[in-house]
């Protein structure tokens, strides 16, 4: 087992450092020119070289890729263009807002998720199946910024029941935190709860037509138990591999859910750093998003283990 | 026993706690009521407004440092650091004596060599500082308050340039700071503004927040744009980032931020029926949108090509699809300084009142000698402005039987790539859309695009010998009304040699909510001094 999650944290390093070189030579080929955006509309070209300069930016490509990973090899995510400031201290402001929102939009999305899912198994064919079933068509369709305007219209203008936009950190209150995320968790998690729905009922109908279901309903055990304790847990690995594989799903969907309802997270930070090119601070998040992705994968393989004493690593 | 009460009050003694530090918090905060939390047309990246032209750092600008002179409300300039100036009978010699009790946020005393640095500083950055500084001989310092500046010949715009309003803005730093190479940016934010720029609530990319500053002094006069006494009525000002338009205007409507700066434009007929809001017009000079024309190659190279473009161009469509075509936001014209400026006016414009003419367009095409190449044409996807202004150049192109090819970008690939001398088939380009206010558009010295000194100048590197000497003319005329006349003269040759062509001339709205008062209107700056702030209606 230890050997297995060393090999994989090698792995991991192996990955991270492919995904640097890539993203590093996507950005700088791609076009896109930090200094004339520093420089403003006014600017003469005369002044964009000069600030070109004064960043490094007309030194050759090898130099600043062997400049930056240096820097990564010494823990350093390097320097902001624009702000400054270090790019670690950056995301570190901005990761309590992305954790809140993934955090509750995953707690929400499972628990409606799996509720939905074994419902659905359990009542299969019915009305009660199929109307969760076009509720996870619909969540997995709509697209999260037009779920988001809506959520926005509804409970925001019309009712005024919650806030339109913005965060608030937990230590300045559980109430004012918890409010600002209700509806970006909504609109992030409703493609979430339709893939995990689906896949629950799916790998449910699956165990609940095994023989040790009928013996377990023959011998007159409850059927919350039968569901529960017997089907979910057996019905448990697809259902774990989906919410892993998930993450991505949620990585992509921080971005656009904290630009709508305009939380600072790290998904707006990499966002405002694309558009004014901002190379440092997109680099960095990638590798961590990155780095959180793979490890992520990796406590998913763990936690088969846990589910199914079968499986051995 | 442990019961769902029980853990329910658990659960709310744990919310009483966490929600503690924002109670012990809240007493060090301004009041929310004195606060003003506004949405402007950009993020602030940069603070150094003398190292960038970028609007939003003037804005930045005008809310932490103070300026030797401002305009007022009609554009004229006034003193505003200074108290009086005087120019020598040669009109040589300029002597300005600053106010008392000018003190920067650091508590040291503004002196004569913070003004003398900062102007030199300025002056290195900024198309109007370059103009006066080429005829200044000396910037002496008489004593902590009074300095001097001492031409080589008379030069009718140092006051003017001292106040002007186009970016970059002419703002007294410390002298240390303005020492500071001009290529390079300054890091520190000690300025002597109505303003104090709060960095350890500031949360970059996210909001900027600015205190009162409870030291500045200001003048007796009444506020008047960037001049008279910038009293600040608020504890504290916020720029808000909010990316997303449709999220900043939910914001606006539910009262979670108080000015937005510019809304977007589809939506502001929408906006002017919600009672809660008022939307005017602050900038009454508008923006000039045009298109710039590479004159470094083919076709544009040739004037008769220019000179199509003059007839091609159709400023009705353009503006008719940003913001409809009844709406009275926008007004087609033809000045080459735009329209409703001290400098506008109708020479040579008799392409402008025929209208578009293509078979015109066409025949010009063809005695420059166009030989089919694709005329590149760079087309800013998510900018209001270059993406559907790209859109009609290659429409309007076509009609006139010119191939192009429409390089669809972002805004921020596009800035970089109009830069770029080299021919359109090897990464450059020949046409590209932008905007600038009207009041910088109309200044032939302060916009950097009226220069017309090869490739010492503007994206398009024009070259007119004739264009400069006009320009060094207008600047080193006496009076306004002497100005007025070689107005006519630059804008008779300019729209012979045509830099660029205009696509029309706006007026964007802003919006706040009704609470918030004493809004003062003003071209290329916000300013914040003035505005009050009521309970929420």
């Amino acid at each position: 087992m230890l050997a297995y999650i060393a090999r994989r944290l090698a792995s991991t390093v192996l990955v991270m450092g492919i995904v640097a070189v890539f993203v590093f030579l996507l950005l700088h080929l791609s076009p896109g020119d930090p200094a004339a955006i520093i420089a403003g509309d006014n600017a003469t070209g005369e002044q964009i070289a000069g600030i070109r300069k004064q960043l490094g930016l007309d030194d050759a490509l090898p130099v600043q890729f062997y400049r930056w990973l240096a820097a990564v090899l010494h823990g350093d995510l390097g320097i902001s263009i624009f702000s400054n400031e270090p790019v670690a201290k950056l995301i570190s402001q901005r990761i309590e807002p992305t954790l809140s929102l993934a955090l509750m939009t995953l707690l929400i999305a499972v628990t409606l998720a799996v509720s939905f899912g074994v419902v659905a198994a359990w009542k299969v064919g019915s009305w009660v199946d199929r109307s969760l079933m076009v509720v996870s068509v619909l969540g997995f369709s709509v697209p999260v910024f037009v779920v988001g305007y809506m959520l926005i219209y509804v409970f925001s203008i019309s009712l005024r029941w919650l806030p339109v936009q913005g965060y608030s950190p937990i230590d300045q209150g559980f109430g004012p935190w918890i409010e600002r995320l209700i509806l970006p968790s909504i609109a992030l998690g409703l493609a979430y709860v339709a893939l995990i729905a689906r896949i629950t009922r799916t790998s449910m109908l699956e165990v609940l037509a095994e023989d040790y279901i009928r013996t377990a309903n023959a011998k007159g055990v409850a059927t919350r138990s039968v569901l529960l304790k017997h089907a979910l847990k057996n019905a448990g690995v697809p259902i774990i591999t989906v919410i892993g594989i998930g993450v991505a799903l949620l990585i992509g969907g921080v971005v656009i859910t904290e630009t709508v309802f305009n939380i600072p997270g790290v998904g707006r930070l990499v966002v405002d750093a694309i558009s004014k090119r901002d190379y440092p601070i997109i680099q960095g998040v990638i590798l961590i998003f990155s780095g959180v992705y793979v490890l992520v994968n990796l406590l998913v393989d763990l936690s088969y283990t846990l589910l199914d004493p079968r499986i051995r690593y | 026993m442990t019961t769902r009460r029980s853990i329910l009050k658990g659960g709310l003694a744990a919310a009483a706690l966490t929600s503690a530090p924002s109670i012990i918090k809240t007493q060090a905060q301004p009041s929310r009521a004195r606060t003003v939390r506004a949405v402007m047309h950009a993020d602030l990246r940069v603070l150094d407004p003398i190292w960038t032209t970028a609007n939003i750092t003037a804005y930045h600008g005008a809310m932490i440092y103070d300026t030797l002179f401002g305009l007022d409300a009609n554009f004229a300039p006034q003193p505003q650091m200074v108290s009086k100036w005087g120019l020598s009978d040669d009109k040589l010699t300029y002597t300005f004596e600053l106010r008392d009790g000018l003190k920067f946020s650091d508590g040291q005393a503004v002196t004569a060599a913070d003004c003398v640095a900062s102007v030199r500083r300025w002056a290195a950055r900024s198309g109007s500082g370059q103009s006066m500084m080429a005829r200044v001989k000396d910037t002496p310092v008489v004593d902590d308050r009074t300095f001097r500046i001492v031409l080589s010949e008379p030069y009718g715009l140092v006051i003017d340039s001292l106040s002007t309003i186009s970016t970059s803005l002419c703002y007294m730093m410390r002298r240390r700071d303005a020492e500071t190479d001009p290529n390079q940016q300054v890091r520190e934010t000690i300025g002597s503004g109505p303003f104090l720029y709060n960095r350890d609530e500031t949360r970059p990319g996210n909001r900027h927040v600015y205190d009162r500053n409870p030291n500045y002094v200001p003048r007796a006069e009444p506020p008047s744009g960037m001049s008279g006494g910038k009293v600040v009525k608020l504890d504290r000002v916020t720029f808000e980032n909010i990316a997303d338009e449709q999220t900043a205007l939910s914001a606006l409507q539910a009262g979670e931020i108080d000015f937005y700066e510019v809304p977007p434009q589809d939506l502001v007929d929408e906006l002017k029926k919600d009672k809660g809001l008022t939307l005017e017009v602050l900038n009454k000079t508008g923006h000039i949108a045009f298109m710039r024309l590479n004159h470094l190659h083919p076709p544009f190279n040739n004037p008769d090509a220019r000179r199509a473009m003059l007839h091609l161009a159709k400023q009705d469509d353009v503006m008719g699809a940003i913001f409809g075509a009844q709406s009275k936001s926008w007004q087609a014209c033809g000045s080459f300084f735009g329209c409703g400026t001290p400098m506008t006016n109708d020479e040579n414009t008799e392409w402008f009142k025929k209208g578009q003419d293509i078979a015109k367009a066409k025949e010009l095409f063809q005695k420059s000698g166009y030989d089919g190449r694709p005329v590149v044409v760079l087309q800013a996807t998510d900018h209001y402005l270059a993406n559907p202004a790209g859109l009609f150049a290659a429409q309007w192109l076509r009609s006139a039987g010119v191939n192009v090819d429409l390089a669809a970008m972002d805004w921020g690939a596009l800035v970089s790539r109009r830069a770029v001398k080299k021919p359109p088939a090897e990464g450059g380009w020949n046409i590209f859309s932008t905007t600038v206010t009207g009041i910088t558009f109309s200044d032939p010295i302060a916009f950097t695009g009226q220069a017309a000194n090869g490739e010492k100048s503007w994206f398009g590197w024009p070259s007119d010998p004739l264009q400069e000497r006009l320009r060094d003319k207008w600047a080193t005329a006496p009076t306004l009304e002497a100005r007025k006349e070689i107005a006519k003269e630059l804008q008779s040759n300019g729209w012979n040699y045509i830099p660029h062509l205009i696509l029309g001339q706006f007026f964007r709205n802003s919006a706040w909510r009704k609470n918030v008062t004493g809004v003062l209107g003003m071209p290329e700056v916000v300013p914040f001094w003035n505005m009050e702030k009521a309970a929420a209606i």
